[in-house]
């Protein structure tokens, strides 16, 4: 049996970064990578210009590491698109594809770092999201080290038991060993979600007199990152 | 008599038309507690989904009988009314957690009453003072142990005064010190005048709450499991052999959960591992088994041995279409008088051409436990926890299935919150921080009074009592 040292069972949810951003509103926040991410749409030129910039707001707001951190831990896709492209394709798609990709990945360590399920569930609600929904969107994101802790301990569960091997090779795949791993997976998501339902209803959730503990209230700082933000889409979209 | 929760003849069926809870009655004033007692599959979660409305509001069978909570009918009053009569503490706490820090896990239930702000907060500090959570409230609920993750649930659920408290088997993820300290709670709870109704088998731990009154509920049908059964041999015997474990230390991220365990178990042998939830019982476990990277040594004659794990979750390995296909998976030449023999120790004959998801937990460990012995492993089994959710009589049947094991040569090892079946095994290990503090013969290890004191547990006087008349008969 191979060992599989990597997997840690001890649950470390991600940590929140102490940044400058993290004091500003969470709706702007939710609009700087809102705005950040409909970059991938532009060319590679005014990409690269715009990477340039986001740099330079990534290391304002203490996030290089975080965000270098969540690009590390996708190299093998970023090498093997970028080599897939440069081969079958040309350079230019290979290296627009494999920014855009570092882009979103950074994109989601500014969000991630710098807002709590909560803020973001406040931020939704407050830009006019349904509760029920706003609700919902920030469980899935409160869940994501859940879903990565529980998808490590199926692997486990089935190399125990020899139903399934790590790092075979792709064509050694059999639709078995697939089956090994998304069946559990599927049934324990959905009753992850079924438990999360009654445990929110046991708790009054939908309740119509519902009231927020926490108020949002935007700066001067917020007004600032919200004009300048403004200001660098229109001028990369438009000009 | 008016009460604050009244039960009227309630009985359940799922949609698939099984059987979920014979008719029950319950009548409850404030300040009353109730425990609901009764084997596996016999409806106590049912009847706690009844009692807090999930049922009918949540699930689509068919309910008849009539379920009032402060003279609100279950039927017609909406769901998140009848949360605010009758707060529900589910089995697992882990699964219920919906918030990002402890305080805002205690502010999700107050937002949803609609309560001033001044009022959550007086409410939230409370909460946190009265179950020693203060120091925690920024921390992520997932990284507490699970008796802080129980404590965090109540005072959630608690600090929405809800007149009713439902609990659906809260001792069972509990090591014996959070089971004690979770009692005391719950004392105060009934004495603050709230009815509580707490369905549980593991109702010894219960004995010290005060005017505890119990309700038995009746199994809707025959359990499967053949207690009664004589266990023949499941496996061949094999040569004699020692597990030799040397200087063995495992590190997850930057904690060092054990370091320098030093043990032999001699095949044949049962030995029980108890500690503090948190401890490393499990992480050992998997290091024996080979799946966790560690320091030091597991060897048997120089060579990693063959040990099979059972796991705490069975849902983690099931994903074949009959507990047939799932118990010979990847087997290539299966012994089918094994797979029979296993079949009929565990009671699962009925079941063999069912899909192993629609099983009962306590029968989907049973399927897990032949998934492992079906291996035919050389030197043993490993169990991680697997009392957790099952009654007397499926415990009973379980020491004996991991007898006839030892007794073909092999070792069994396997972790434990449950004393009493811990105190069954032929060794116990208790296992503490600093490695293991007790290591012996149940019995001198559950009378090491310095040894527990040193792991943060306590040995409730039943279970001395029961192993010193279990020593005495044998």
């Amino acid at each position: 049996m191979q060992l599989i040292g990597r997997v840690r069972r001890v649950h470390e949810p991600i940590r929140l970064v102490v940044s400058p951003l993290r004091r500003t509103d969470p709706r702007t926040r939710l609009l700087l990578s809102v705005s950040a991410s409909l970059a991938v749409m532009l060319p590679l030129e005014r990409t690269l210009i715009f990477m340039g910039l986001y740099t330079l707001l990534l290391a304002w707001a203490r996030l290089l590491p975080s965000a270098g951190r969540q690009i590390w831990r996708l190299r093998w896709v970023l090498i093997v698109l970028f080599a897939f492209d440069a081969i079958f394709v040309d350079l230019t798609l290979a290296v627009t594809v494999t920014l855009r990709i570092v882009l979103l990945a950074s994109v989601f360590a500014l969000f991630v770092g710098t807002t709590t399920p909560e803020e973001l569930r406040l931020a939704l609600e407050r830009l006019g999201v349904p509760y029920r929904y706003a609700f919902s969107l920030s469980l899935a994101f409160l869940s994501f080290d859940l879903l990565r802790d529980e998808w490590r301990a199926i692997q486990e569960a089935q190399m125990a038991r020899g139903a399934w091997a790590p790092r075979v090779r792709l064509r050694d795949l059999a639709l078995s060993d697939l089956l090994a791993l998304t069946v559990p997976a599927i049934v324990l998501t959905t009753r992850r979600a079924w438990a999360l339902t009654e445990a929110a209803a046991a708790r009054g959730f939908d309740a119509p007199h519902r009231r927020a503990y926490r108020e949002l209230k935007m700066g001067r700082v917020d007004g600032l990152v919200i004009a300048i933000t403004a200001i660098v889409v229109g001028l990369l979209l438009f000009l | 008599m008016f009460g604050v929760l009244t039960a009227d003849r309630v009985a359940y069926r799922y949609s698939g038309n099984s059987m979920g809870l014979e008719p029950v009655s319950i009548g409850l004033q404030a300040g009353d507690a109730l425990l609901v007692a009764g084997p596996s599959g016999c409806g106590k979660s049912t009847l706690a989904r009844c009692l807090t409305g999930m049922i009918p509001h949540l699930y689509r069978g068919q309910l008849t009988g009539n379920v009032s909570l402060c003279g609100l009918d279950s039927r017609s009053t909406p769901l998140w009314r009848l949360s605010e009569c009758a707060g529900f503490v589910f089995q697992n706490p882990a699964a219920q957690l919906v918030a990002s820090s402890v305080e805002d896990e205690i502010l999700f239930g107050l937002e949803n009453l609609g309560l001033a702000r001044a009022e959550m907060r007086t409410r939230l500090d409370e909460a946190l003072v009265r179950f020693g959570l203060d120091t925690l409230r920024a921390r992520s609920p997932l990284t507490l142990s699970g008796g802080e993750q129980q404590k965090l649930v109540l005072a959630a659920t608690l600090a929405r005064h809800p007149p009713i408290l439902v609990m659906d088997e809260p001792l069972s993820m509990l090591d014996s010190a959070a089971a004690e300290m979770l009692v005391n709670d719950l004392a105060s709870v009934a004495q603050a005048g709230t009815a509580i109704v707490i369905c549980e088998h593991r109702f010894e731990p219960l004995a010290t709450l005060p005017g505890l009154r119990t309700l038995r509920v009746a199994p809707p049908h025959e359990p499967s499991s053949q207690a009664g059964a004589v266990v023949a041999a499941p496996l061949s015997a094999v040569p004699s052999f020692s597990l030799v474990v040397e200087d063995l230390g495992v590190s997850l991220g930057q904690c060092r959960v054990l370091d320098e365990l030093a043990f032999q178990v001699p095949g044949g042998q049962i030995m029980a591992i108890v500690g503090r939830n948190g401890v490393g019982k499990t992480t050992l476990l998997r290091a024996l088994a080979g799946l966790q990277r560690h320091d030091g040594s597991v060897l048997v004659n120089g060579q990693r041995p063959d040990l099979a794990m059972v796991f705490q979750n069975p849902d983690l390995q099931f994903f074949n279409p009959t507990v047939r296909e799932e118990i010979l998976y990847g087997i290539s030449e299966p012994d089918l008088e094994r797979y029979q023999g296993l079949l009929q120790i565990l009671g699962l004959s009925a079941y063999a051409q069912t899909p192993p998801l629609l099983l009962s937990e306590g029968e989907k460990k049973r399927v897990a436990l032949a998934i492992a012995l079906m291996r035919g492993p050389r030197h043993g089994v490993l169990l991680d926890e697997p009392s957790l959710g099952q009654d007397a009589a499926h415990k009973a049947c379980l020491m004996r299935l991991a007898r006839a094991v030892a007794d073909s040569g092999r070792s069994v090892i396997m972790t434990t919150h449950d004393l009493s079946l811990a105190a069954q095994a032929d060794r116990m290990a208790l296992l503490g921080e600093a490695g293991f503090l007790a290591d012996g013969r149940p019995g001198e290890v559950l009378r090491d009074s310095s040894a527990w004191s040193r792991s943060g547990l306590k040995v409730a006087p039943w279970i001395l009592a029961a192993q010193a008349e279990d020593a005495l008969c044998n």
